[in-house]
């Protein structure tokens, strides 16, 4: 049977049957981007590289805890900063303290910033240690 | 009320009826269509009128008749009351201004009311003076939900470990796995409640109905899937055009942001995310690219809605208190996504919380009320298609093109005056 046909029977009008499959089309979209990723991220083996750029493994630990840092660390920056700059404490915290282990910015911070769309606007005037 | 179901009430072939008007339910719709429909003269230009109407016992005529003699059971059983659009041609012809369609509406109201429990639910959804409780409700729920957060974190060791792949902007105030048990639970429930109150529709409209031939399942279920999709039914009306857009904005917005929400819901189980970092989506990721056109859309068409109501009121109906309750809700869902979005990129705490609070509100009292607002109109519409498809009478058996002509000749004729 033509599908055409078939499609116009169910829906009366071509312009229709155009509407309603661009709009299934651009709802399933980004399922079929995922799967077509998921497999095409299968082939090429990128999995030996982690997402983040491991820090050296000399250094054991960071100022906090790993899940602390992961969601909370630009609330920790923000306070330093905040004492520094309002109350003038330069306590051993800071972005110099960063560096020692997460030594680019690129590979490590603009990670996640990238993939979550943030772009935090310190280091427009700043740069990273 | 006491009808006797064993004579036809249409059938005038003379053998009496009892009728035992529900005062009640008279003065409901009554006072929800805010007009007296009682002035209804049965004269029948309503069927005539309209569109989508079955040639074999047209509504709303049979409807206004039963509504003015208080037929509650009847109506409550009758899948025509679900059939009709609400464009109003009816309204706009009727010569005693009862306006059939509003009646139909108001009818709608008092099923959603009657097929879902607990009763006073219903109530509260029909009364403005019940709003601070409606979504108090919702407040109260999520506090309590934030309150015992603590605690079952500290009890079941769960905290924040979510994974390496996964980060959540907003998780320091609602973690992800109570985000997922709560309105996984909250949506588990009333969609129990409204798929029952959809099957008690189902067997009354069986018992009531007057044939006894049935169609296949699958097929009338393909035939209901395609007039819901289409949207056909709403371009056959003739004055409220503006309802296909709106409504099919609403419909296919909603349906990607609940795709999108399935999506994200599964992300722990799903073996398609993989070693990315998949939420908060990055703006340009094609999933959040569909969430944001699917609320721009959702957003548009309720506007659009609350426009045509405001300022074309003579086209389409203003709506009763119970219509707004749910595009208002849908507007307000969707306003507060989208400052919650935007906050999140300008990082602007505590406000992103407040408004992230708002908006789970929202969202919480739109799945809370789902069998008891208008929102239910997609179950039981959806029930009220598949029974006319699956007993017959479907709507698209109507010979339009003869009623059309008719119109034309009379609008031609009214012309020349």
């Amino acid at each position: 049977m033509n599908i055409r046909k078939m499609f116009r029977k169910m829906f009366g009008s071509q312009t229709g049957v155009i509407t309603l499959i661009v709009i299934t089309l651009i709802i399933l979209f980004p399922v079929g981007y995922s799967v077509v990723s998921f497999f095409s991220a299968h082939t090429t083996t990128e999995d030996t590289q982690p997402f983040l750029e491991m820090p050296d493994p000399i250094y054991e630990n960071c100022v906090k805890e790993t899940e602390y840092m992961r969601y909370h660390h630009w609330e920790l920056l923000r306070t330093v900063r905040e004492e520094v700059v309002r109350h003038g404490k330069r306590g051993e915290i800071g972005l110099n303290k960063c560096r020692e282990c997460h030594t680019s910015r690129e590979r490590f911070c603009n990670q996640c910033h990238n993939a979550t769309s943030l772009y935090p606007d310190c280091f427009g005037c700043h740069y990273y240690p | 009320m006491e009808v006797d179901q064993t004579t036809d009430v249409n059938s005038g072939n003379g053998s009496p009826v009892i009728i035992d008007p529900d005062l009640d339910f008279i003065r409901i719709v009554d006072k929800q269509t805010g007009n007296p429909f009682k002035k209804c003269m049965q004269c029948g230009t309503c069927s005539a009128t309209c569109e989508i109407s079955p040639d074999d016992r047209p509504f709303p005529g049979k409807e206004m008749a039963w509504a003015v003699w208080g037929m509650k059971d009847r109506l409550l059983s009758d899948p025509d009351v679900w059939l009709c659009h609400q464009c109003n041609d009816c309204s706009e012809r009727c010569p005693r201004t009862a306006r059939p369609g509003d009646v139909l509406a108001a009818i709608r109201q008092v099923s959603i009311a009657h097929y879902s429990f607990p009763r006073f639910m219903g109530r509260w959804l029909r009364e403005p003076q019940a709003i601070l409780l409606l979504f108090g409700l919702p407040v109260l729920l999520l506090s309590i939900a934030l309150a015992v957060k603590e605690p079952i974190e500290k009890a079941l060791g769960i905290g924040q470990t979510v994974g390496d792949n996964i980060i959540y902007a907003y998780s320091s105030m609602f973690p992800h796995w109570l985000l997922i048990s709560f309105f996984l639970l909250f949506t588990i429930i009333p969609l129990t409640i409204v798929i029952a109150g959809a099957v008690r529709f189902w067997k009354a409209m069986d018992r009531a109905s007057p044939t006894k031939e049935r169609k296949g399942f699958f097929p009338s279920l393909l035939a209901t899937l395609d007039t819901i999709v289409s949207h056909n039914n709403f371009t056959k009306c003739k004055k409220a055009t503006s309802r296909f857009w709106s409504h099919g904005l609403v419909f296919f917005g909603f349906i990607a942001l609940c795709m999108v929400t399935l999506w994200i819901i599964t992300a722990r189980i799903n073996p398609l995310i993989q070693g990315d970092f998949i939420y908060p989506f990055a703006f340009l990721s094609p999933w959040k690219i569909l969430a944001n056109l699917g609320g721009a859309a959702l957003l548009a068409g309720c506007f659009w809605m609350m426009w045509e109501r405001f300022f074309n009121s003579e086209n389409i109906n203003p709506g009763s208190y119970f219509d707004w309750v749910l595009i208002g809700t849908l507007a307000l869902v969707v306003i507060t996504g989208f400052v919650t979005e935007v906050l999140h990129y300008v990082r602007l705490d505590p406000h992103r919380h407040l408004i992230y609070f708002a908006h789970l509100v929202f969202v919480l009292g739109l799945l809370l009320y789902l069998p008891y607002s208008k929102f239910a109109h997609m179950i039981y519409r959806a029930t009220a298609f598949l029974f006319a498809e699956y007993s017959g009478r479907s709507i698209r058996q109507s010979n339009g093109e003869v009623k059309q002509s008719v119109i034309q000749d009379e609008s031609s004729k009214s012309g020349d005056k």
